[in-house]
């Protein structure tokens, strides 16, 4: 096992991370850039290094930095947290030679999955479904509009190097589709350094439903059962959930072996997370790979039992997970709700500045991952994460119950917050009755 | 206050031959006294509001140079601190040495690169405040540079 390891993020994770390995008894070394020195896990780890000013390309995304923080501290592994550098093959390779244990996948795997269309030519290799689209990626407008014809509209260009909600666009007819395609390529070009695009049908109103995967470095892999996520505003995240309201016995199974086939199939090890998008007639689609932690793992370490960062780390310092599938057991909901310092009725304006006041929520079945405190001052530099609430209950019923009550306790004050939108959904029909898609968030802010 | 902090301190305290210094900072304090051949650490915490401060860069007092005529250079990198550019070569400066903007003072070195770091103040090195081989991070106080002329 590790003695020592560098927590390579901010934020909530961060804690996140250094609060299992103290659980571990390995110490933890807190990187930081300055606007971040008043953060509050600074004060659990057992070293901290300030590695460059606020911009996070000086910082937290400045791969030297982070090795050099990791050298001069004497770390035997890194852990990337989400986001940041966690990731970056290039970064996962570095590690590697300067034998450093980076806690997450291969550099290999990580670049395979990371293209998301040869991620999803995998996948097709492996008899997974997939959403019809193109077989690799588009170079030219002819092809463009022969595979657009193909598959019919509406259709989605979607960026290879893209991913986590970014570098998407729909397209209804020829016209929008070339300007799309432009528009994209430069856009991902410019964002992702890698302007290659791809097709995929526009499924209308889907339902995005994810499994958690772990997989050591002897072979063993496990699903972790599934998340819901549909509930988004801009294919980001607002409220994630387990067991999903939707699916059958029949179709976890279905979608949890298809998940280990997949990242089998990748060599993929350590903590992971597969995506797909189940239409109206319950029919699924593969749509990507998250080759790292997910903020939404809490609400599967709920039901579950397991302690996913932990896993991370075993994984990573080479023990066996020492259970099987049929080993992992699930009890009970649980629900996530990602608090953001955000003005939901500005159209999400993000709203830094200082925390005048702050209530944890608390009691049976709620559980607050936050940094934040009392006078703590958001930095306008990141992202708008304040924290995440979760819940969980006997039952889904029972689990909206206690959200509900921890919303009402829940006290941030000085900053505008996602909190009364979390409130509204939450006492939503639709919500209740678990009729929910990624179209649910649009229709209902556009009704209200 | 971390342990790196206290070390720099112990490291001021026998460099201007103290036998006791006391800091607070942020509503913390430590009082370091030297009996004998031992010194003797005492942390007391202030109550809450919390506010954590990792880097003390202001706290420890200083022999000769007031605040006012001085510059601090401060780490641009993280990394490690040498004087000199190879092990046996002479250091960049030394106490009492004339520097310029463009004045080399030190090498950072990060990742088996060495890095030649400017001062980019004018002056005279009054205070060295790392030794060499040190580990540095980003914004640590390297030199006072008093400022000379008037």
């Amino acid at each position: 096992m590790f003695s020592r390891i560098l927590v390579a993020n901010r934020g909530e994770i961060a804690l996140r991370v250094i609060r299992a390995c103290r659980e571990l008894g390995i110490e933890t070394v807190a990187v930081y850039s300055d606007v971040d020195s008043r953060a509050v896990y600074l004060r659990y780890a057992d070293e901290t290094v300030c590695i460059g000013p606020g911009s996070s390309g000086k910082s937290y995304l400045d791969v030297p930095r982070i090795i050099s923080a990791a050298e001069i501290a004497d770390v035997e592994a890194i852990h990337p947290g989400y986001g940041f550098l966690s990731e970056n093959p290039h970064f996962a390779e570095i590690c590697g030679s300067c034998k450093i244990k980076f806690i997450g996948p291969s550099p290999e795997a990580m670049q395979l999955l990371g293209n998301k269309s040869r991620a999803r030519e995998l996948a097709r290799k492996v008899g997974v479904p997939v959403t019809p689209g193109s077989d690799g990626m588009i170079s030219t407008e002819q092809e463009l509009l022969a595979v657009a014809h193909k598959i019919g509209y509406p259709v989605m260009i979607k960026a290879a190097a893209g991913g986590g909600g970014r570098g998407m666009r729909v397209a209804h007819n020829d016209i929008s589709l070339v300007n799309g395609f432009h528009a994209a390529r430069t856009e991902a070009e410019a964002a992702f350094k890698d302007g290659s695009v791809y097709l995929e049908k526009y499924l209308e109103k889907p339902r995005h439903i994810e499994f958690q995967i772990l997989a050591d470095m002897h072979g063993n892999i496990v699903h972790l059962g599934e998340r819901e996520c549909s509930l988004q505003r801009r294919y980001q995240k607002l409220v994630e959930e387990t067991p999903s309201p939707y699916l059958s016995k029949a179709q976890r199974k279905e979608m949890g072996e298809a998940s280990k086939k997949i990242a089998r199939a990748a060599n993929y090890t350590n903590a992971g997370t597969v995506e797909f998008l189940v239409d109206k007639h319950g029919k699924y689609f593969f749509t990507e790979v998250n080759a790292r932690i997910q903020v939404e793992h809490p609400v599967t370490e709920t039901v579950t039992g397991i302690d996913i960062v932990k896993e991370q780390i075993r994984i990573a310092a080479g023990e066996k997970l020492g259970y099987g599938q049929r080993d992992v057991e699930f009890n009970g909901a649980s629900i996530e709700c990602r608090i953001n310092a955000e003005d939901p009725d500005s159209n999400f304006k993000p709203s830094p500045g200082r925390i005048q006041m702050y209530m944890p929520p608390g009691g049976p079945g709620v559980r607050f991952d936050s940094h934040i405190y009392s006078g703590y001052d958001i930095p306008p530099n990141y992202d708008s994460l304040l924290g995440k609430l979760i819940v969980r209950g006997r039952d889904r019923n029972e689990a909206i119950l206690v959200m509900r009550r921890a919303l009402d306790e829940i006290v941030i004050e000085g900053v505008k917050t996602t909190i009364p939108l979390h409130k509204k959904i939450f006492s939503h029909s639709n919500f209740i009755s678990g009729d929910i898609d990624t179209g649910f968030i649009e229709s209902y802010l556009l009704s209200t | 206050m971390n342990f790196k902090d206290l070390r720099r301190l112990l490291a001021l305290m026998s460099e201007n031959d103290l036998d006791e210094i006391e800091v607070e900072e942020g509503g913390r304090r430590v009082r370091l006294r030297k009996k004998g051949a031992r010194a003797a650490a005492e942390a007391q915490e202030a109550p809450p509001p919390f506010s954590p401060s990792p880097s003390a860069a202001s706290a420890p007092p200083r022999k000769g140079v007031s605040r006012e005529d001085a510059n601090t250079i401060t780490s641009p990198m993280v990394g490690t601190f040498y004087r000199s550019s190879s092990p046996d070569a002479e250091p960049f400066i030394e106490v009492g040495s004339l520097v310029g903007s463009e004045t080399v003072v030190c090498i950072i070195e990060a990742m088996k690169v060495m890095n030649e770091i400017k001062a980019e103040v004018e002056g005279r090195i009054a205070e060295i405040l790392v030794s060499n081989g040190e580990a540095v991070e980003y914004g640590q106080p390297l030199f006072v540079v008093e400022r000379t002329g008037g």
